[in-house]
């Protein structure tokens, strides 16, 4: 059987939700007659310079790793419409791709005529290497475990490779394309124990619709366009240059006086100066990052769901998101993004009702039996500390706020700020009853790690020791369905029993706020990355 | 002076070794390690030990300070763990983009105040000595930050003369020759103006105070019973004598020449050694700390030690070794 995918009907309504939403943006009609033009530079804001071009030798940051998008490829792109289904994919390297009758096999056919930015082609082999590159277990690297069900990368021929599975899952796709193309003729020449040590610019090999022109380090990235490039449409601009501003107020002060072209992430208090501008404009969008206040499930009082539950229902979560994000995040539910294709939208909400929070306390044996306004059990205090990263504002903020509702039921809550590094380490070593702690998620349903009993090889990152065997059930059964539909149903149970345990207060969503130059026309910026369409991009003639 | 040379050496490098192994093991100890950000986008455990065990953090602590110093001692200063280049080469990028900007504020802050100090001491506690002296302890009081972040709203945003940050734009980047340089230059004025205005008020405050205790010696009398003018006797007679305590806090300010000032390259995202370590600092990266660490403890310490020698060749009061 031959999948179908690309998803045709995906694709037609994807390119015309681009089109549309590319006039809308734009704000001013094209000139008529003018269409785009070729030529330019745009200047990139980004707060550190990339550490290294070889993603395989290090875990790079979001954006390192779209300035690497611009110079390797992948074997497909991923589209931009998770909130309706498991992501699509598009040609890029592989111009088409199919399975095997039992779904197990995986065969991309390459681009012929696609060249490295050293003339050489782009052949299966590169692919291969690649592979062998990601599974190498001394190298370790970040997507190593998106390889665990690839068996093995073969070369069919030059423009052909197959891959094979263990199994039949969902992800299969999403697995294969997982990582950047690198070159096998340059850097297969690299002993595998070397890597490490090797400053792999020295070697630098690309290849995208821009290379590498100059690069100073923690300085200026400079890339150009790659006239040798392969793709289809060549970009219009001619040069993409990224600045390393460390400060974020700085890059919008930058932006504002016209030094640069594009900050990436404008931060919400500096929102409404870029929406004033006549020329800036600011695109607004739900980006991957959530946080939580994460309960200490192991340890009383938090290991008893009742206390969870009217501490959720003690804190007016809405109020605390909104003045501490200034509307630009919203109020999380559950274990699924609301902007994911799984978010369960029958939710039930957790309400804010601080009268029910002190009944329940009440009820297992929190009251203030001696007048003075904290709630006690058995001559004990109802008194913690939440923890958060003490150079996280944002964090700080909420930690007050939700310290002051918890006050108001009798809960003393003393907000300590700890040095990030350790206070991973405390999260990670569970010493904690309550911190406010958050999560990046990729554009794939992970539940596992999180969510599920901590075991020798499942929940590794079950910090708070939440454990419900229905939901570990579910969420081992959700993971191998492949029919999306028939997953749902698993996933919406499993959002509503993670939901009544409250094994954590759901607090916020983030928005991702780019500020750009109206002056720059085309640029279709979302959730898939800030260069989706760059190829598009040109200056307003 | 030979032997006291010699012993003065041997401390300072006895002194460098102990900074550098007190840091070592304090960031050892910290807690959280450089996987940590691994974390943060769930990559599985096995990864994570993988990295631990491919930067060694899974030995003993004892076996790799062994290893590390005994790299540092043949000048080996082993591999950034962010960057997987040479520490001794990152920090050879870092080092003179810093000295270039703090010798150039050094020397500002210095002609500046001296400048004042000379001015100030013509007419002691008059209305100008007075209005001199509140600016130079605004100046002084005035915190770096805040300096720079002035600076660069007043001559970089409002009044757009200078550029707000880097030591290129993005076209010099690409030129080179004089037009490069003009460039750097253009660039340095805010950065370098902003270590001059927030060290002036110090280096004014120093010189104004020994120029006065100065004036009222024997020598400076007898220069002016000799005929000589106000003006000329504060400068060439009552100044070299007033500048020796400056020596002192010109040995201090060494390792400041080295280590750059992390506020004023944050704000300028000028990439010294003050980014370079603090940044380290925050992914520890172990090996460039140390290296970073290491560049400036040698510079504090000599820094200390050309001051006791300058002393004493400008002095000849001043005997070194106890040999007196």
């Amino acid at each position: 059987m031959v999948r179908p995918l690309p998803n045709l009907l995906a694709l037609i309504t994807l390119a015309l939700g681009a089109l549309s939403c590319g006039d809308e943006k734009a704000g001013i009609p094209a000139p008529s007659g003018l269409g785009p033009r070729q030529g330019g530079q745009v200047v990139v804001a980004i707060g550190a310079d990339l550490a290294t071009f070889n993603e395989y030798q290090w875990a790079p940051e979001a954006a390192e790793f779209e300035v690497l998008d611009l110079l390797f490829p992948t074997l497909m792109v991923e589209h931009p419409d998770f909130a309706l289904r498991p992501p699509s994919f598009g040609e890029r390297l592989a111009t088409s791709w199919e399975f095997s009758s039992d779904n197990r096999h995986l065969t991309f056919h390459l681009r012929p005529g696609a060249r490295w930015s050293d003339g050489v082609p782009v052949t299966a082999e590169d692919v291969r290497f690649t592979y062998s590159v990601q599974k190498d277990p001394d190298l370790g690297a970040i997507g190593l475990e998106f390889k665990d069900f690839i068996t093995a990368v073969e070369v069919i021929d030059p423009l052909t490779v197959r891959f094979t599975f263990s199994h039949v899952y969902p992800y299969q796709l999403m697995d294969a394309n997982d990582g950047h193309i690198v070159p096998a003729h340059v850097w297969s020449a690299v002993p595998r124990a070397d890597w490490r040590t090797t400053d792999f610019s020295k070697m630098l090999v690309t290849c995208g619709p821009y290379r590498l022109a100059a690069h100073t380090r923690s300085q200026t990235i400079v890339l150009e366009r790659d006239p040798a490039f392969w793709g289809h449409p060549r970009p219009y601009i001619d040069r993409l240059v990224f600045r390393v501003i460390p400060e974020v107020s700085s890059q919008v002060n930058q932006l504002l006086a016209g030094h640069v072209d594009v900050v990436r992430a404008v931060p919400p208090r500096d929102a409404d100066r870029v929406r004033a501008r006549d020329d800036l404009e600011l695109i607004e969008f739900p980006s991957r990052d959530w946080g939580y206040l994460a309960w200490n499930n192991a340890v009383p009082p938090f290991n008893d769901r009742r206390v969870r539950r009217a501490m959720s229902m003690a804190i007016n979560r809405k109020a605390a998101v909104d003045s501490v994000f200034l509307g630009h995040a919203r109020l999380a539910h559950g274990p699924i993004l609301s902007s994911m294709w799984a978010f369960n939208r029958n939710l039930p909400a957790m309400p804010h009702d601080p009268e029910a929070a002190r009944v329940a306390l009440a009820e297992v044996g929190w009251r203030d039996t001696d007048g003075d306004g904290t709630l006690e059990r058995d001559g004990k205090r109802l008194e913690f500390e939440i923890l958060f990263p003490a150079a996280n504002t944002f964090r700080r903020d909420l930690a007050q706020l939700i310290s002051a509702d918890l006050a108001r039921v009798g809960v003393r809550a003393r907000p300590v700020p700890i040095e990030a590094n350790a206070f991973l380490a405390r999260q990670e070593r569970g010493e904690f009853t309550a911190m406010l702690a958050a999560w990046t998620e990729a554009t794939r349903i992970e539940l596992s790690s999180i969510w599920t009993t901590r075991s020798e090889t499942l929940g590794s990152y079950n910090f708070i020791s939440y454990s419900n065997p229905e939901v570990d059930r579910l969420i081992a059964a959700a993971r191998l369905d492949a029919d999306h539909s028939r997953a749902q149903v698993l996933l919406d149970r499993i959002q509503e029993l993670i939901v009544l345990d409250q094994p954590v207060t759901f607090l916020y969503e983030r928005n991702d706020l780019v500020g750009l130059s109206r002056r720059i026309r085309g640029a279709d910026i979302n959730a898939a990355g800030l260069f989706f369409n760059v190829q598009e991009w040109y200056w307003e003639p | 002076m030979g032997r006291w040379l010699l012993r003065r050496l041997a401390a300072a490098a006895l002194i460098v070794w102990l900074v550098a192994t007190a840091t070592f093991f304090l960031v050892a100890l910290a807690p959280g390690d450089i996987t940590q950000r691994l974390a943060d986008t769930r990559v599985s455990p096995q990864v994570r030990e993988q990295w631990r065990r491919a930067f060694g953090l899974d030995r003993p602590l004892v076996t790799r300070y062994a290893e590390w110093i005994g790299g540092a001692v043949r000048g080996d200063l082993s591999t950034s763990w962010t960057t997987y280049r040479p520490v001794a080469a990152m920090i050879g990028e870092a080092l003179p983009n810093t000295v270039l900007l703090t010798a150039a504020g050094l020397l500002l802050e210095l002609l500046g105040g001296v400048a004042i100090a000379l001015r100030q001491a013509r007419r002691p506690f008059g209305v100008g000595d007075r209005l001199l002296t509140f600016a130079t302890l605004l100046a002084f009081a005035m915190p770096t930050f805040w300096v720079a972040l002035l600076l660069a709203d007043v001559f970089a945003f409002r009044l757009p003369l200078f550029p707000p940050s880097h030591m290129h734009s993005p076209a010099g980047e690409l030129a080179v020759g004089w037009r490069r340089l003009a460039d750097l230059a253009h660039h340095s004025v805010l950065p370098v103006l902003a270590i001059g205005i927030t060290g002036v008020g110090a280096i004014a405050r120093y010189v104004r105070g020994s120029l006065l205790d100065e004036r009222g010696q024997g020598y400076v009398l007898a220069a002016r019973a000799r005929g000589c003018s106000a003006r000329r006797t504060l400068r060439v007679h009552a100044l070299p004598n007033a500048l020796l305590p400056l020596i002192t806090v010109l040995g201090l300010s060494l390792p400041f020449l080295v280590s750059g000032s992390l506020v004023i390259e944050v704000v300028f995202s000028w990439p010294g050694m003050g980014q370079l370590v603090y940044s380290a600092a925050l992914a520890r990266d172990l090996p460039t700390l140390m290296g970073g660490t290491v560049v400036i403890t040698v510079a504090v310490v000599l820094g200390n030690l050309v001051a006791d020698v300058a002393y004493a060749m400008v002095d000849p009061r001043v005997r070194l070794g106890g040999a007196a």
